[in-house]
């Protein structure tokens, strides 16, 4: 879907992530758009992917083509707080500041209560004798 | 689709009050609704941030700020100095001395003619100096030799006429007192001149008379 702002006038790029998942299933692309676009609208480059649900082994991974984020930083594209925050995780920019401050609430706050605790061992012997 | 586009706020029908059973996607609701009844006296509790804490994460900002710019301006030299390094980049500069060397050898040759040509051309202005001058040279001599002659008869001619010179003075004066010369005259109707004070035409004989004659 093309952007319905005129392409005569100067828009500034962003950086940032796109929602491409389903319900319960976050996975999102990150690219570079113009700062007036939304996720339907066009995307200039993809330069990455992130999926936001763990897997087996705990991993959140983040797909990222650093050549082409230090071009478009260049070139003077802005970026969104999350993809700023994954770059400094990242170790190619700076730690972003809400990383360290909700690294800091996380260590102050008890843990949050799960809805269904997880059952880890053994599974006890079924009592139940119409099964 | 459109449903978390911004041009949604400015919708005006509350579709969010409207009833469907089936699956709708999340529209927001309109400008101007009003608060919702149970949300109405309740009162947010507001963020506390202590200052030392508050003064920290200004300190971490503006350092990851400063930092970000600095390695902007870090990206963006690396870009120009990849562009100047690259392949292309060199292929272009090569090209674009091969393409100098080849103007200014042009340039030579055009240079070359053209000197040429002004070396043609100012030897026959030379030449067409030369005679110019020559001719001009000739006009003059011819000028002054003719200057000369008319100098020369006017000369003569000064000389050939009797001016009263200091010994004949005395002379002349003498001669001019023993004939005086009278110029007044008179005319009739006839057209008869009378030089003189005779003024009677029968006194003038036939032979001497003067008359004016009109057409």
């Amino acid at each position: 879907m093309a952007s319905a702002i005129p392409t005569f006038t100067k828009i500034g790029k962003v950086i940032r992530l796109n929602k491409h998942g389903c319900t319960n299933r976050p996975f999102y692309h990150i690219v570079v758009q113009k700062t007036r676009d939304n996720f339907d609208g066009p995307v200039i480059e993809q330069v990455g992917s992130y999926d936001a649900m763990p897997n087996s082994q705990h991993e959140k991974l983040v797909a990222v083509n650093f050549e082409r984020v230090q071009y478009w930083l260049a070139q003077g594209a802005g970026m969104s707080n999350p993809v700023a925050q994954l770059l400094g995780l990242s170790g190619f920019l700076p730690n972003h500041p809400q990383t360290l401050i909700q690294s800091w609430k996380n260590r102050r706050e008890p843990p949050r209560e799960r809805k269904l605790q997880p059952i880890k061992g053994i599974a006890p012997p079924l009592d139940n004798p119409k099964i | 689709m459109f449903a978390r586009s911004s041009s949604r706020i400015f919708n005006v029908i509350n579709i969010s009050c409207i009833q469907s059973r089936s699956a709708r996607a999340w529209v927001r609701k309109p400008l101007g609704s009003p608060m919702a009844k149970s949300k109405m006296f309740r009162i947010a509790p507001k963020k506390f941030i202590p200052a030392d804490e508050k003064a920290e994460v200004k300190r971490l900002y503006d350092n990851y700020f400063h930092q970000m710019k600095s390695l902007r301006q870090y990206f963006f030299e690396q870009s120009l100095e990849q562009a100047e390094s690259g392949e292309v980049a060199q292929m272009k500069h090569r090209l674009e001395d091969e393409e100098h060397i080849r103007l200014m050898e042009e340039n030579r040759q055009e240079n070359e003619k053209t000197a040429k040509l002004r070396e043609e051309k100012l030897k026959i202005q030379a030449e067409k100096t030369r005679e110019n001058i020559l001719a001009s040279l000739i006009n003059k001599e011819e000028e002054t030799r003719l200057y000369e002659i008319r100098i020369e008869a006017f000369l003569e001619k000064q000389k050939a006429t009797p001016f009263i010179q200091a010994e004949n003075i005395e002379k002349a004066i003498e001669e001019a007192l023993a004939n005086p010369v009278d110029f007044n005259f008179a005319i009739d109707l006839d057209g008869y001149v009378y030089r003189g004070r005779e003024t009677a035409i029968e006194k003038i004989p036939e032979e001497e008379r003067e008359r004016l004659r009109s057409n």
